[in-house]
């Protein structure tokens, strides 16, 4: 009951005339970060940064903290439309959400990924604040061997979404593995296939891969077919049919817990729940085949759980002082700055600046829904937009974004690598989905392995000693040997899953 | 005859004297004009990592501050990858025209005996430093031992058994550790982790037994009471810790601090190095400055031109024998 008083007591500190216009800056300048491809939000919070000192360190936090979330309902929007993400979190949105839009429900797409963001980021908040002290020591349970077992279960998960064909599934899965090896081996520190370009040293850059094999290759792809293509249908409404809303919202809540608890664990990045929450989806699903042709549940559950990543990410930060990803670690810059130290004391020493920021991120999401929903009807009529037109369009936006990656035209020759690779795969019926997901996967995977080798002297066997990691890894076996036993039983009908893209 | 002859001179030097007068002042005049006209368009300040981090907040604070003193806008651009190495040599191989400089930390002197690229300090014409941060040996507040000799005596009974958390193989606090490690007589597994944050968490969660990264990264879990540093690596006692002892006070011999300064590229005009030094000075010094530095656990430190080619030359020679030693890949 005291927390909600407090809680109250910090709307009244959000709502005062500056605060709302902080407030309004942060999520408008978050959904536009979010857009545009290549800026993320990282580079968002950190450009803005400067522009605070003069600031209120409530309306400072305020702001920074809406580009955050703000950033995670802008990416959806060009990866539905232009099947280009605007950040890595909406990577996996445009497996479905692209096909949506070709088929005229862009604005459906819109509206289920605008609601799912509201409902995850409105509910990890709640958590944030109310049961977020208690949650983050167990969070640091999670060391190395726990990392290494959470990415093992989420690529034993990623078969999942192989393609009608196995071998072509794994031939992309492994391409996926191999990119990921390119750079500094950051346990020995041994340069990996870098040629000796300085520019591979730090490997490749997800959203350059993600445009080029997404973006890029279904423009050359539609390029080819210029004459013949269809005509986008009507854009029919914002909100799903009668017989979608349940499992909709079934695939928001999976989303919300899933996205709230890899939150919790520091070192992880918002891709991870949307893979885990779209995997888990397709496997639920009692047809998967519908998966990657335009699944409501595959735009709403991942969209859904990174937005709730968000709010819990941030309870490691306002309890432990710990940074989760990158653009937290920013917000603890922003916070030390403005000569508050995150941690443990935060709660007690600052009450009314958290719940001041609490209320804030309530407030901000619910202008983003407002934000979100009629726009999305203005939105998903760019999907209308004559290819002529838009082609050269995207080609701009893509080569922008790669641009700013790292400020150098080497990552725009990547993502043009990577396009003509895409459209390649494309004529050859490999999927693109297992290729991104192991990509981001694998890199986490092999980092925490080789840092659990090392801490239990060699001896892996360790890793089932400890009961976190134990489990998990259990668990992916014992799902490795249902989706074999299925497969025997289906014969050739198994991994019966035509991801498409 | 002898009258117009002193007419003459008088004359010719009457004329002499005014032409350098004249001369004098149209040198004064040409001498003002080119200081004057250096810098006359926006300058260009190139930070070798990711917008966020403490390097580059250093150095947009810093651009901010000479912006200031120079009247000319200055830009900065984050030109990532090759672990600095894209950034710096972009500032290496940009015209010495003095309208681009570019912010190096202590990793430029370590890349060449790392491997990473041929840079080093003669590459460049040194502008200046700016901050300096001690490697703190820090472990967690639970842990048995208080003292940095304690810890020692533990680490000697637990030989190899200790795992301390880096921010990377080859990091400046992998070889902080390496060092004092290599002083003390002790061996340690060393753990590397993707930068000094995770180091960081792992050893909150008892994943790990000790970290040796900057005083910044641990200051937030020593104010929560999660962890403890037992000495700083630097050569004088911190500003913001004046309780915590250094490594040679405690008689370890080993000084490993991180750094941040600013170069130009090689053979840039002595005049306009002089005028962007001035600035980076007055900025150093600047007490917005000292305020982020400090609540960052930097020390704002600035040196000159001279004095941190020496210093940079000296690390440089540092890490080229040590980095060798410690048989990496």
């Amino acid at each position: 009951m005291e927390a909600l008083g407090q809680l109250i007591g910090g709307f009244e500190t959000a709502f005062t005339w500056w605060n709302l216009l902080y407030c309004l800056i942060g999520v408008t300048v978050g959904m536009l970060v979010g857009v545009l491809p290549g800026l993320g939000p990282t580079t968002g919070t950190a450009l803005l940064i400067p522009m605070t000192f003069g600031m209120e360190p409530v309306s400072a936090i305020i702001m920074l903290s809406g580009i955050y979330y703000g950033s995670m309902y802008g990416g959806t929007i060009t990866s539905v439309l232009i099947n280009t993400p605007g950040e890595a979190a909406s990577v996996i949105t445009c497996l479905d959400g692209h096909p949506l839009a070709k088929q005229g429900r862009a604005g459906v797409a819109l509206g289920v990924a605008g609601i799912g963001s509201f409902i995850g980021g409105t509910i990890s908040i709640i958590g944030l604040a109310f049961i977020g002290p208690a949650l983050a020591e167990l969070a640091l349970k999670f060391g190395p061997p726990e990392f290494f077992a959470l990415m093992i279960f989420g690529l034993i998960m990623v078969i999942g979404l192989m393609g009608r064909s196995l071998i072509r599934g794994l031939i992309a899965a492994f391409i996926g593995l191999i990119l990921s090896l390119i750079g500094m081996d950051p346990v020995s520190g041994a340069v990996r296939f870098t040629f000796g370009e300085a520019h591979l040293m730090n490997g490749l850059d997800l959203v350059t891969v993600a445009m080029g094999l997404f973006g890029l290759s279904e423009i050359l792809f539609g390029m080819e077919n210029l004459q013949k293509l269809d005509k986008p249908g009507k854009v029919k409404g914002l909100l799903p049919r009668k017989e979608e809303w349940r499992p909709t919202l079934n695939a928001i809540g999976r989303g919300t817990g899933l996205g709230f608890f890899v939150g919790l664990i520091p070192g992880s990045n918002s891709v991870i729940p949307a893979i885990l929450s779209y995997t888990l989806e397709k496997r639920i699903a009692k047809d998967p085949s519908r998966f990657g042709k335009g699944a409501i549940e595959g735009v709403a559950g991942p969209e859904t759980a990174n937005n709730s990543y968000c709010g819990a990410a941030l309870i490691p930060l306002f309890t432990l002082g710990i940074p989760s990803s990158p653009t937290i670690a920013i917000i603890l810059g922003a916070f030390i700055m403005h000569g508050l130290t995150p941690g443990p004391t935060l709660f007690q020493n600052n009450p009314d600046f958290v719940w001041a920021i609490i209320a804030s991120m309530f407030i901000g999401n619910l202008i983003l829904l407002i934000m979100n929903l009629p726009m999305a009807g203005m939105w998903a009529k760019i999907a209308a937009v004559p290819p002529k037109l838009l082609y050269p369009l995207i080609l701009i936006i893509s080569i922008i974004g790669a641009y700013t990656v790292s400020n150098s035209l080497w990552d725009v020759g990547v993502m043009f690598v990577f396009g003509i690779a895409g459209y390649i795969m494309k004529k050859l019926d490999i999927p693109m989905a297992p290729i991104v997901l192991t990509f981001v996967l694998s890199k986490l995977m092999e980092n925490s392995l080789l840092q659990s080798i090392k801490m239990f002297d060699g001896n892996v066997l360790q890793l089932f000693a400890r009961p976190i990691s134990g489990t998990l890894l259990v668990l992916s076996l014992i799902v490795l040997c249902l989706s074999v036993i299925a497969e025997v039983k289906k014969k050739k009908a198994g991994f019966a899953s035509d991801v498409e893209m | 005859m002898k009258k117009i002859a002193w007419g003459l001179i008088g004359l010719s030097i009457a004329f002499l004297v005014g032409c350098s007068a004249q001369g004098g002042q149209a040198g004064g005049q040409s001498g003002q004009a080119e200081a004057k006209k250096y810098p006359e368009k926006e300058i260009t300040l190139v930070v070798p990592y990711a917008p966020g981090g403490a390097s580059d907040s250093t150095a947009r604070i810093i651009a901010k501050n000479m912006e200031e003193k120079l009247k000319v806008p200055i830009v900065t651009v984050n030109k990532t990858g090759g672990t600095g190495g894209v950034g710096m040599t972009f500032v290496q191989s940009s015209p010495n025209d003095g309208y681009t400089f570019g912010y190096v930390p202590v990793e430029m002197t370590m890349h060449k005996a790392l491997g990473l690229s041929e840079l080093e300090p003669s590459k460049f014409d040194l502008l200046g430093q700016a901050t300096m941060i001690p490697a703190a040996i820090t472990v967690p507040a639970d842990a048995p031992y208080n003292t940095i000799e304690e810890f020692v005596e533990y680490a000697k009974q637990n030989q190899g058994k200790i795992k301390v958390g880096n921010s990377g193989v080859g990091s400046i606090w992998h070889i902080a550790s390496t060092a004092f490690a290599n002083k003390a007589g002790v061996q340690f597994t060393d753990i590397p982790f993707d930068g000094a944050a995770p180091a960081v968490t792992a050893l909150m969660g008892n994943h790990v037994d000790a970290v040796a990264v900057s005083l910044g990264e641990v200051k937030s879990g020593v104010e929560a009471k999660k962890l403890k540093v037992l000495a700083v690596m630097s050569a004088e006692r911190d500003k913001n810790f004046p309780d915590i002892p250094t490594l040679k006070e405690k008689g370890f011999d080993v000084e490993v601090v991180g750094w941040g300064g600013f170069v130009l590229p090689k053979g840039t005009s002595d005049d306009f190095k002089k005028v962007l030094a001035d600035a980076l000075k007055e900025a150093v010094e600047s007490d917005d400055f000292k305020k982020f530095a400090n609540e960052r656990g930097m020390s704002a430190v600035y040196k000159s031109p001279e004095d941190f080619t020496t210093f940079a030359e000296q690390q440089f020679k540092f890490f080229s024998d040590f980095i060798p030693t410690l048989d990496l890949k």
